[in-house]
C-alpha cells in the first residue's frame, strides 16, 4: 500500500463521502469505487482510512448506518446522509469553493 | 448525538467488534469478486484485496480508537498489566506508595487545613451573599475594625435600611460548674435575628428568634449539636431542662443542626444565649449600656441586587449620627473626637470573620509550599527508582516495539503504572491526612482555646488530592517513561546495551539527584531558622520563672460578699496555702504573664521631657506582697509592697526597669510620683514610686520588655473579680492542685476556679511557633531521607555500571581508599551542586518567612552552616555505604561477568 500521489488530501475524504452519499444509500467498497469512478480514476481512496472516517461520521451523526444486502447477496453495511449530514455537506461544500477560489486568485496574483 | 453514540458503544462493545469485523470482511470480500471478475486467480485475488487495504488490524485499531469504551478498555488493560507489573516487584511498589503516601497525605492534610480556614464559605444558607460590617477608623490605618459595643451595634441595627437581616454575635466562655473548678463551655451571646438571619434549622426544639432577644429578657439557651450529644447523650430531654451558666439557670429551649458551629472560623460554640441575657449573668456589671466593651461582630443578609459599595455608601452617609450616639464616656476627649470620625464599612462575608485566620494563614501557605517541596522530592526520588527498574525492563519493552506497539502506546502503558502508584499512594495520603489533620488542631488547641475546624471532606480536598496525584504521577512517570522507550531495538535485543556511566540515563539522575539535594537543603534550612527560633522562644529570659509555678485563677462572680470579704477570703486561702509541704511562696495578682488578658493604661509624669498621650500607655497589674518573689522577678531597687500599703494614702508603685528608663531617663525613680486618670478628664492624686523590678515579659514572649507598672492589690478600687492565686512549690506543681482546691472549697465553695501551670500558660502562648518548628522540622528530616535514598540508589546504581573497570583496578592494585574516593569523588560534585543551589534558593525563599522568625534573621548565617554541615553528614553516610560495597568487589567475579 504505497501512498500515490493522487491519494485523497486529509481533510476532503469526509466532503466527498458525504458528496457521494449524496444520491442514496451506500456501502464502504461502493464508495471507494464511486469517487474512482467519478474523478475518472484521478482520485483514490486509501481504503485503510475509510472506516475510521465512516466511523467518526457515523459517531459525528452525519451519516447512518443499517446492514443490508448487495446485488451479489453479500451482507454489507449501508450508509446514508443524515439531516445533520446534509448540512455539513453544504457548509464542507463552501468551505471547499472558498479555499479553491482563494488559491486561484494566488496563484494568478502573486 | 456523538456522546451517546459512544455511550452506547458502552453497553454493546463485542457488538461493535463483530459489526467492525465484518464490514471488512465484507470489503475484502467484493473488492476480491472484482479483481476475479477483472480476471485475476481465485488465489490471487483475496491477497491483492487485503493488499490494497493494508494493515486492518491497525485499521480496526484506528476505527475503535474512537470510542469511549476503547479508550477505557484500553485504561482497563493498561491498569490490570500495571497492577501485575507493580505486585512483581513488591518492595519497589511498597516503598513508591508508601513514600507518596506521605508526600501527598501531608499535602492534603495542610490543604485540607486551607480549605477549612481560608477558604470555605460558612456552613449556612447562601453563604455567599452575607456581608460583615466593619468600622474605618484613623487608628487601623488600612484595616478595619470589627467589634463593637453593644449600645453601637444596637444604634446600627435601628437605623439602617440596606439588610433584610443583620446580627451580632460575641463569644465568652460560660462556666457550668456551681462552685469549685470551672467546667467551661464555649458561650456565645446573639442577637435575636442570628439563627433566621443564617437560615439555621433547629436538630430539636427551636433556635432563637427576635422575641428571646428584648431587654429584661428570662434566661434561654440553645445548645450545639456536638454539645448536646456529648452533654446529654443526645436526649431529647434535654430541651425543656436547665444549665447554670455562671451559676443562673438558663433554660434550654434548642438544639442546633449538626455541622453548624457558628460564624467564627477557628472555634464552635457549645451554649449560644440571647444578648440581652448578658444581663442575668453580669447582674450590675452588664456590658449592656457600656459604650467601651468591645464584644461583638455583625454580620448581615443585605436586600437584593445591593452591591458591596452600594451598602457602604448607605452606611457611610448613617455613620455620624450612629457613632455620635454612642461615643464611649471614659475616653478621653481626643479619643472622643476621634470616634466621632468612624465609618461603617461593608466587607464580604461569606467565609466568616476568623481571629485565628489572621494567625495562621501565612503558617499555612508556607506550609503548603514546603509540603509541595517534600512531594517534588519525592517524585525525584520515585522517577529515579523508575529509571533503574526500566533497566531490568528493557528487554520487555524492546520486545514490545519490535512486535509492533507504537511508542506513544508504550509511554501511556508506563504512565499508567505511574498514575497507578500514586493513586494507590493518594488513596492512602487520605486516610494520613484525615488523621495527621485532626492531630495537627488538637496540637494547636490550647487549655483556654480549644480550636475547631471543620476538617470534613469536601469535594475541594478531594479534588485537590486526585489532581495532585495524578500530576505526580506524571510528574514522575513522563521522564522515565520517555526513556524507557527510546531503545536502539537491535542492541537490547542482542543481550548488550548495558549503560555506559556515560550514559544520559545516569546523567539525568544525577540531576535529579543535585535537585533533592537542593530542595532537601532548602527545607532544612527552614526547618532549622524554625527550631531555633522557637529553642530561642523557650529559652529566653523572659523576667519571671516559669517552671514550678501553680496558677489558681479565682472568680468571685457568684460570691454574694462585700469587697473587704472578698480580701479577707483570698488572704486566708493565701495563709492556708502557704502552710502546704511543699509550697515556697504564695502571692495574689489580677493578671500573670502572657496569660492573653492584658491591662493597659495611661500615666502622667509631671515635669522634664516625659512622654503624653498614646506615646505615655503602660502595662499594669494589681499584685499582693511577695508577687515578684513568687515569679523570681529581681527587685532591685527600693522595697516590695507591704500590708501596710492598703487604703487609698499613700498610693504607691512599683515600676520595670523599661517603664524607670522610659520616664525617668537618668534619674533615680524611687520617691517620685506618676498620676493615672482617674475618670476621662480628671487626673488621680500623686502615686509614689516605691521600688524597681528587673524587666519582664508581659504580653507575648516575642514582645521586647514594655514598661510596666506595679500597685498593691489592697489599693484595686473596686475589688478584683477574678484574681490569680501564684504558688511556688518544690517539685511538679500540679500535683498540688488537689490540695490547693480542697483549701479554696473549704474557705468558700461558690468561688470558680481554674487551674493551670505558669509553664503551660508560657507554652500555650508560643503554640504557632512550636507547630511550624514541629513540622518544619518533621518536614526537613523527611526531605533529607528521600534525598539520601535518592542520593544512596544512584550512587549503588552507579557502583554496579562500574563494577568492571572497579574490578580490573583493584586487579591491577589499587587500594579501598583509592576506590572508594573514585566513586565518592563524583558523588561529592552531585552533593556540591545541590547544596550550592539550595543556599542560593534558600537566600532568596526564607525572606518570606523572617515574620515567623524570633531572635535571628532570615539568613542566619549560623544556621545555614548547621543545615549544610547536616546534609554533609547524611550524604555523606549515604554515599559510604555503597562505595564500600565497591571495594567488596572479587575481581575475578567482576571480570568474568562479561
Amino acid at each position: 500500500m504505497t501512498k500515490g500521489k493522487n491519494d485523497v488530501l486529509q481533510g476532503t475524504l469526509a466532503l466527498l463521502v458525504l458528496k457521494t452519499l449524496q444520491h442514496g444509500q451506500m456501502h464502504g467498497y461502493g464508495i471507494t469505487l464511486r469517487i474512482q469512478q467519478v474523478s475518472n480514476d484521478f482520485l483514490r481512496v486509501e481504503e485503510g482510512s475509510l472506516y475510521p472516517a465512516l466511523h467518526r461520521m457515523e459517531q459525528d451523526g452525519w451519516i447512518a448506518a443499517e446492514w443490508g444486502v448487495t446485488e451479489n447477496n453479500r451482507r454489507a453495511r449501508y450508509y446514508r446522509l443524515t439531516a445533520a449530514g446534509r448540512k455539513q455537506l453544504a457548509e464542507e461544500e463552501k468551505n471547499w469553493a472558498d479555499l479553491t477560489r482563494a488559491v486561484a486568485a494566488v496563484l494568478q496574483l502573486a | 448525538m456523538s456522546f451517546f453514540a459512544r455511550l452506547r458503544g458502552l453497553w454493546r462493545p463485542d457488538q461493535l467488534d463483530a459489526d467492525l469485523n465484518e464490514e471488512l470482511r465484507s470489503h475484502l470480500a467484493m473488492r476480491s469478486d472484482d479483481n476475479i471478475r477483472a480476471g485475476m486467480s481465485a488465489e490471487e485475488a483475496p491477497y491483492d484485496a487485503q493488499r490494497r487495504f493494508g494493515n486492518a488490524t491497525l485499521l480496526k485499531e484506528e476505527a475503535r480508537r474512537m470510542d469511549v469504551i476503547q479508550w477505557l478498555e484500553t485504561v482497563a488493560q493498561d491498569l490490570r498489566y500495571a497492577l501485575r507489573t507493580l505486585s512483581k516487584s513488591p518492595a519497589f511498589s511498597a516503598v513508591a506508595i508508601l513514600t507518596l503516601a506521605l508526600g501527598i497525605g501531608a499535602n492534603t492534610a495542610i490543604f485540607s487545613l486551607v480549605d477549612s480556614v481560608m477558604l470555605r464559605m460558612l456552613p449556612v444558607q447562601h453563604p455567599e451573599e452575607l456581608v460583615q460590617v466593619g468600622m474605618l477608623t484613623p487608628n487601623f490605618g488600612n484595616g478595619h475594625r470589627t467589634s463593637y459595643t453593644n449600645p453601637l451595634w444596637e444604634a446600627l441595627r435601628d437605623h439602617q435600611d440596606v439588610f433584610s437581616g443583620l446580627f451580632a454575635w460575641g463569644t465568652s466562655p460560660f462556666n457550668l460548674a456551681q462552685g469549685g473548678v470551672v467546667q467551661t463551655a464555649r458561650g456565645m451571646y446573639v442577637s435575636g435575628d442570628y439563627f433566621t438571619t443564617l437560615g439555621a434549622r433547629p436538630a430539636a426544639g427551636r433556635l432563637l428568634a427576635p422575641d428571646d432577644d428584648q431587654r429584661g429578657c428570662p434566661g434561654v439557651a440553645v445548645l450545639s449539636y456536638g454539645f448536646w450529644q456529648d452533654h446529654f447523650g443526645g436526649a431529647p430531654g434535654a430541651v425543656g431542662s436547665t444549665i447554670p451558666i455562671d451559676g443562673h439557670p438558663f433554660q434550654i429551649v434548642g438544639v442546633s443542626a449538626p455541622g453548624f458551629f457558628g460564624t467564627e472560623v477557628g472555634t464552635a460554640f457549645d451554649v449560644a444565649a440571647p444578648i440581652c441575657s448578658e444581663a442575668i449573668v453580669n447582674g450590675k456589671n452588664s456590658s449592656l449600656d457600656q459604650r467601651h466593651n468591645w464584644w461583638f461582630k455583625v454580620m448581615g443578609r443585605p436586600k437584593r441586587g445591593l452591591t458591596l459599595s452600594q451598602i457602604s455608601a448607605h452606611l457611610e452617609a448613617l455613620s455620624p449620627q450612629v457613632f455620635a450616639a454612642t461615643v464611649p464616656m471614659v475616653w478621653n476627649p481626643v479619643q472622643q473626637r476621634s470616634f466621632r470620625t468612624w465609618k461603617f464599612v461593608a466587607l464580604p462575608g461569606a467565609t466568616g470573620p476568623s481571629f485565628f485566620r489572621g494567625n495562621y494563614a501565612l503558617p499555612l501557605e508556607m506550609l503548603m509550599g514546603i509540603a509541595a517541596l517534600v512531594l517534588l522530592i519525592a517524585c525525584a526520588n520515585i522517577a529515579s527508582l523508575m529509571l533503574a527498574r526500566a533497566a531490568f525492563r528493557r528487554k520487555e519493552i524492546s520486545v514490545r516495539l519490535a512486535l509492533g506497539a507504537s511508542r506513544m502506546r508504550i509511554v501511556r502503558q508506563l504512565l499508567t503504572e505511574c498514575v497507578a502508584l500514586s493513586l494507590a499512594g493518594a488513596a492512602l495520603g487520605v486516610l494520613v491526612a484525615r488523621w495527621s489533620s485532626r492531630l495537627l488542631v488538637r496540637y494547636i488547641s490550647t487549655q483556654h482555646n480549644r480550636i475547631y475546624l471543620d476538617l470534613s471532606l469536601d469535594a475541594r480536598v478531594l479534588g485537590f488530592t486526585a489532581a495532585v496525584a495524578v500530576l505526580t504521577g506524571v510528574l514522575f512517570g513522563v521522564l522515565p517513561a520517555f526513556r524507557s522507550t527510546r531503545i536502539s531495538l537491535a542492541d537490547t535485543m542482542k543481550g548488550g546495551g548495558a549503560d555506559a556511566p556515560g550514559d544520559t540515563r545516569f546523567r539525568s539522575g544525577r540531576w535529579s539527584v543535585a535537585m533533592q539535594v537542593a530542595i532537601s537543603l532548602v527545607l532544612v534550612i527552614t526547618a532549622a531558622l524554625f527550631v531555633r527560633s522557637f529553642t530561642k522562644l523557650t529559652t529566653l529570659d523572659a523576667g519571671f520563672d516559669r517552671d514550678n509555678v501553680l496558677l489558681a485563677h479565682l472568680n468571685f462572680h457568684d460570691v454574694n460578699a462585700a469587697d473587704a470579704e472578698r480580701t479577707a477570703d483570698s488572704s486566708e486561702i493565701v495563709r492556708r496555702i502557704q502552710a502546704l509541704p511543699g509550697v515556697t511562696g504564695v502571692s495574689q495578682s489580677v493578671l500573670t504573664p502572657v496569660s492573653g488578658n492584658t491591662w493597659d493604661d495611661m500615666i502622667v509624669v509631671e515635669g522634664g521631657h516625659a512622654p503624653t498621650g498614646q506615646d505615655a500607655d503602660v502595662d499594669l497589674n494589681y499584685v499582693a506582697p511577695g508577687y515578684f518573689n513568687t515569679m523570681r522577678t529581681a527587685m532591685l531597687e527600693g522595697r516590695d509592697f507591704n500590708d501596710r500599703d492598703t487604703g487609698t494614702i499613700p498610693t504607691v508603685a512599683v515600676v520595670n526597669q523599661a517603664l524607670a528608663r522610659k520616664f525617668f531617663p537618668g534619674a533615680d525613680p524611687i520617691g517620685k510620683t506618676i498620676r493615672r486618670y482617674a475618670t476621662a478628664t480628671n487626673l488621680s492624686g500623686p502615686i509614689e514610686i516605691i521600688g524597681v523590678v528587673r524587666d519582664a515579659k508581659y504580653e507575648s514572649l516575642r514582645e521586647d520588655f514594655p514598661p510596666i507598672a506595679y500597685f498593691p492589690l489592697a489599693q484595686l478600687p473596686q475589688g478584683a473579680e477574678r484574681l490569680n492565686i501564684v504558688v511556688r512549690t518544690a517539685s511538679q506543681p500540679s500535683l498540688l492542685a488537689p490540695a490547693v482546691e480542697q483549701i479554696i472549697g473549704s474557705v468558700n465553695k461558690s468561688i470558680a476556679l481554674d487551674f493551670s501551670t505558669l509553664a503551660q500558660q508560657v507554652d500555650d502562648s508560643i503554640v504557632q511557633e512550636r507547630l511550624l518548628a514541629t513540622l518544619s522540622g518533621f518536614f526537613g528530616a523527611l526531605a533529607l531521607l528521600l534525598a539520601m535514598v535518592g542520593l544512596y540508589g544512584v550512587l549503588a546504581y552507579l557502583v554496579l555500571q562500574r563494577q568492571k573497570e572497579i574490578g580490573i583496578r583493584m586487579a591491577l592494585g589499587a587500594r579501598h581508599g583509592a576506590i572508594i574516593g573514585l566513586v565518592m569523588r563524583d558523588v561529592g560534585v552531585i552533593v556540591v551542586i545541590g547544596t550550592v543551589a539550595g543556599v542560593g534558593i534558600a537566600w532568596l525563599t526564607t525572606r518570606l518567612v523572617q515574620g515567623l522568625l524570633f531572635g535571628l534573621q532570615a539568613h542566619d548565617a549560623g544556621t545555614v552552616a548547621i543545615a549544610v554541615a547536616l546534609l554533609a553528614g547524611v550524604a555523606f553516610v549515604a554515599s559510604y555505604l555503597p562505595a564500600r560495597r565497591a571495594t567488596r568487589v572479587d575481581p575475578m567475579t567482576a571480570l568474568r561477568h562479561e
